[in-house]
């Protein structure tokens, strides 16, 4: 299963690579991020002690974590804000926490946590126009380190507010081929 | 119009932990005015308040490294009302690997903010292994020697309005070698671990979201 998780609050990016997708898996779950009532993480270290791998909080999280826990592939379609995501999909992210391995790895001599089971492969599209080249790496650069701390396999792409159809089906023929 | 005031924001939901322990230190020194990010509701004041500062500092956590996303909405809020004009702005950063550069996108998104806003942007502090202090003085971190010193120097630069670069708290940490690495994931592993079972949990089981679905 492939589950994208898109902030369409500026256009509807999400459901373009969701349709694109669908063209070649079968099994897409889109899920709208400014559309849900999720509340900030409060970090109350519950998901890593008490509640192990369990959020507390109750809202349509729920929801959505069962889908990230299971999934093959984590798509999030975020317009490129300041260098990084959009406080909608940033909400998602960090409630993320609760799927992590709370234990320390070590990968390329440096401590990683990991994500509890196989883990999922981890992709991030940037939507912007007219992005300087600065913020352009700067969106790439948050996109490694979480691969690296997550100890997940992904790619970022960056795509102009246009959608160039090519563009989305190229990244679609990635996402679901690997 | 007269712009005094330093504004000291945290962006942590917890009100003792590190993000707001760094601020009360630099507050001693400066003066001016702590806020906490409200995690909720209307941001219009708190953006009316950073339009009438002189100076801002946020401070925060780091989450999956970068900044918290009410950070980020208070960024966007602050962006699409506009009215800035070369308020000076400075950021913390403080998370609980020992690295910088696992922490440090939150500070180039300030820099894109500020830029992109006409605030003018004036360095920021990495704080790695920061975490584990939970609200305990700087004077309690493993890279004490070099760090206290680094953030006082920080905040002399917040006091002046002078420019503070990525080199002074990169200089003042350093990645652990590669056996202290190894030693201290093992270390921090058995703690969790143990911590787990206190709740009857296995480590290695599946996700409860997983299990659940089962």
């Amino acid at each position: 299963m492939i589950v994208i998780i898109s902030d369409n609050s500026k256009g509807k990016w999400g459901a373009e690579l969701a349709e694109a997708i669908s063209r070649r898996e079968t099994k897409v779950v889109h899920v709208e991020a400014d559309k849900l009532n999720i509340k900030p993480c409060t970090a109350c270290s519950s998901c890593s002690g008490k509640t192990y791998g369990r959020c507390v909080i109750p809202d349509d999280m729920q929801q959505v974590l069962p889908k990230i826990a299971g999934c093959r592939s984590l798509v999030l379609v975020s317009p490129v804000v300041f260098g990084g995501v959009s406080h909608h999909i940033k909400k998602v992210m960090d409630r993320m926490s609760t799927l992590g391995d709370p234990r320390y790895h070590i990968s390329g001599g440096e401590m990683v946590k990991g994500m509890s089971g196989k883990g999922m492969d981890y992709y991030m599209v940037g939507i912007g126009d007219t992005l300087s080249e600065r913020e352009r790496s700067t969106f790439l650069f948050l996109h490694e380190e979480n691969r690296h701390i997550m100890n997940v396999k992904g790619r970022a792409f960056i795509l102009d507010n246009k959608m160039n159809k090519v563009a989305i089906d190229e990244i679609a023929r990635e996402i679901a081929h690997e | 119009m007269n712009k005094p005031e330093i504004l000291l924001i945290c962006a942590s939901p917890r009100r003792n932990g590190t993000s707001a322990m760094l601020l009360e230190r630099i507050h001693a020194v400066t003066g001016g005015e702590v806020v906490f990010l409200p995690q909720n509701g209307n941001l219009n004041e708190l953006v009316l308040n950073m339009q009438q500062a002189s100076t801002i500092v946020l401070s925060g956590p780091c989450y999956i490294n970068t900044y918290p996303a009410r950070m980020i909405e208070l960024l966007e809020k602050a962006s699409s009302t506009g009215g800035f004009s070369g308020q000076k702005l400075y950021g913390i950063i403080n998370g609980g690997m020992p690295y910088t550069h696992t922490h440090r996108h939150g500070l180039t998104c300030l820099q894109l903010f500020a830029e992109q806003n006409h605030l003018s942007w004036r360095g920021g502090f990495v704080l790695g292994g920061g975490a584990v202090l939970n609200g305990k003085p700087l004077e309690r971190h493993m890279s004490r020697k070099k760090i206290v010193p680094a953030f006082d120097q920080f905040i002399r630069h917040i006091q002046e309005g002078t420019h503070s670069p990525d080199s002074l708290y990169e200089k003042a940490q350093s990645s652990p070698p590669k056996i202290i690495t190894r030693m201290i994931a093992k270390i921090l592993s058995a703690k969790v671990e143990k911590n787990l079972r206190r709740y009857d949990h296995d480590p290695k089981a599946p996700n409860w979201y997983v299990r659940e679905q089962e």
